[in-house]
């Protein structure tokens, strides 16, 4: 306890001296790729701010601090303080979809070629972490379409494999009726939702 | 010929969600640009990496002067970090179907770029980052943190 308001104090006077920097924590929202802008809370318990625009900033100079005014940062700021994560940014992942005749495994014909085409990204790539996952429309049992969403991954993945993949960077998995591609309400037959996406990461 | 017994094998590991790289923590994703020196930190012992590889639940990453590094979640989440840079990955869930979802991201100092994946789309709420004065609440999708002075 004593040692904890000396070193207190210690910092106090070392602050005004201006040798204890304080930390510091400096939030930028930016806008996607496509232009669209989301928006981020920045919060202690001190208080929160939300931002919603582009290159709106907040600086938290302090756990007892509240989040400070928001304010629009220049480009140039922006670059200088920031460039090198920015530049380090990976390229987005491939997405590839494939769809299945219906209630089998077997691939439509228009879906066959795209096998080749994820062997060759993966060659491009040589990606660690290439994700094969079912998806289902938001008809029927849950269960029998989370089983077929599961056999349409694996039946993906021992193509990809037959044609040369490495098994041990795929990761294979069922979402089931979570991540739609066509959003619908629930029980909904939507054949566009009923596929197996690749992400070559 | 030993090759069509390999590889059934290494499927049906796969197909049953064993570990084959002997780590049973959360593949979190993997590693796409490097600029060194980079520095990754897991089970207590920190290493120089020069190359890409994965990385899962718990470890944490470390930049070096003029380092930088890039990764790509299992979620699509995009994190890259500036020069002098230290985050860790402290919880990742991606599973939709059994509605187990979240990422909480740790910036203890430097400069980060982030772009949410489809957790942050699923279930807002559970993704985070906590940066040393205040946490960033993630509601979509691109923005940049930066932590100085601890």
């Amino acid at each position: 306890m004593g040692n904890h308001g000396w070193l207190a104090g210690l910092c106090l006077v070392l602050t005004l001296l201006g040798a204890c920097a304080r930390p510091r924590t400096e939030v930028v929202l930016m806008p996607d790729a496509d232009g669209r802008v989301g928006a981020v809370e920045v919060s202690n318990a001190r208080g929160r701010r939300i931002l919603d625009q582009p290159r709106q900033a907040v600086s938290v100079s302090g756990r007892d601090r509240a989040p400070g005014v928001p304010e629009i940062l220049s480009e140039a700021r922006i670059e200088a303080e920031f460039g090198p994560a920015i530049a380090a940014r990976p390229r987005a992942p491939q997405h590839f979809i494939l769809q299945f005749e219906t209630g089998t495994s077997e691939l439509t014909e228009a879906s066959r070629p795209l096998i080749g085409e994820i062997l060759r990204a993966i060659r491009e790539q040589a990606p660690l972490d290439v994700s094969v996952v079912g998806h289902t429309d938001t008809a029927g049992s849950e269960e029998l379409n989370n089983r077929l969403a599961r056999e349409r991954a694996e039946a993906v993945a021992r193509m990809l494999v037959g044609a040369g993949a490495d098994p041990g960077i795929l990761g294979i998995s069922s979402h089931g009726k979570a991540v739609l591609l066509v959003p619908t309400g629930d029980q909904v037959q939507e054949p566009r939702n009923r596929r197996v996406e690749v992400t070559v990461r | 010929m030993a090759m069509h017994r390999v590889v059934p094998v290494l499927l049906a590991a796969l197909l049953a969600g064993a570990p084959l790289l002997g780590a049973e923590r959360e593949l979190v994703g993997s590693l796409r640009n490097l600029k060194g020196p980079v520095f990754l930190l897991r089970d207590g012992v920190e290493r120089t990496i020069s190359r890409p590889e994965r990385l899962y639940e718990g470890d944490v990453l470390r930049t070096g002067p003029g380092g930088s590094l890039g990764l790509l979640l299992r979620d699509d989440t995009s994190i890259s970090l500036g020069p002098e840079s230290r985050v860790a990955l402290e919880h990742f869930r991606f599973a939709p179907a059994q509605r187990e979802l979240g990422l909480v991201v740790r910036l203890f100092r430097g400069t980060m770029a982030f772009v949410s994946g489809i957790v942050a789309r699923l279930a807002p709420d559970s993704v985070k980052v906590e940066a040393p004065v205040a946490t960033v609440g993630v509601r979509g999708t691109t923005f940049l943190v930066k932590a100085e002075g601890e």
